[in-house]
């Protein structure tokens, strides 16, 4: 296996995370996650799916329950974008650990820093580059992109500041 | 050109089986041709060697991107190229 520095890493994240927006063909935010994870591509139809539940312990986790699909176990009682996000971030586990992402040999990739790896992951799935990028040359602000992607306010901040970085 | 190829081959891996049908078989070039790779970058990128997809991604992305940096470093003007000849003539009396 070769190794791999942090910038490749981040930028097979930020390309795993676009083919996704692709398939979902949207162009505007927000990211449809938890529809994706309900109606997924074909590859990840065994992989993929959300279960409500009631926890006190963590936002939501991915689980594959024996001889069942894999889903996202997520807390109920989450507000809208701390759910989406929490959802996004376990989605990468759904690919990491599927047959097609095994067969891609992602495990190898990200499996050691899933948990980082999620929360990049989950940055891109859900506030893409072009996406962000349009909505700063339409005159949005770091303030109202929170908002208009249906994500964390902190996600929102870490986001404008790397998406700005890119086009300076 | 190349990159924005490469991050859609990738992406694409995620969600299509016959992209990594097409590395298993040894037939990845007549994809990268397909998504407009230049012919001389297919041919490197075929040569690339990697147990899985994945790997191969890697490898694939450090060579587009060194020719992508070696395209803006033949692009930037020679700092010499900016000098008139009586400038550098000017220089060497001065010198002397």
């Amino acid at each position: 296996m070769i190794g791999t520095t942090r910038e490749e890493r981040r930028w097979f994240i930020r390309a795993v995370a676009q083919g996704l927006v692709d398939w979902m063909g949207v162009a505007e935010p927000p990211v449809p996650v938890e529809e994706m994870l309900r109606h997924p591509p074909g590859v990840y139809r065994r992989d993929f799916g959300v279960v409500d539940m009631y926890s006190n312990l963590w936002d939501a986790t991915f689980a594959r329950p024996p001889s069942r699909r894999g889903s996202v176990f997520v807390r109920i009682d989450l507000p809208p974008a701390k759910r989406r996000y929490a959802l996004a971030r376990e989605a990468l586990s759904a690919v990491v650990t599927s047959e097609h992402g095994r067969r891609l040999g992602l495990d190898g990739m990200l499996l050691e820093e899933l948990l980082r790896a999620g929360e990049e992951f989950a940055g891109h799935l859900l506030a893409p580059d072009r996406m962000v990028a349009a909505y700063r040359a339409r005159g949005g602000d770091a303030e109202g992109l929170a908002e208009a992607f249906g994500i964390p306010q902190e996600l929102a901040q870490r986001r404008w500041q790397e998406v700005n970085a890119e086009i300076a | 050109m190349s990159m924005k190829a490469l991050n859609q081959l990738v992406g694409r891996s995620i969600v299509d089986p016959a992209v990594v049908n097409a590395f298993e078989a040894g037939s990845i070039g007549e994809m990268l041709a397909e998504l407009g790779f230049e012919p001389e970058m297919v041919e490197k990128l075929s040569g690339l060697r990697a147990e899985t997809w994945a790997e191969y991604a890697v490898l694939a992305y450090r060579v587009v991107k060194a020719a992508e940096r070696a395209q803006v470093e033949l692009e930037l003007p020679s700092p010499v190229e900016g000098l008139r000849d009586d400038e550098t003539g000017a220089g060497k009396e001065q010198v002397a």
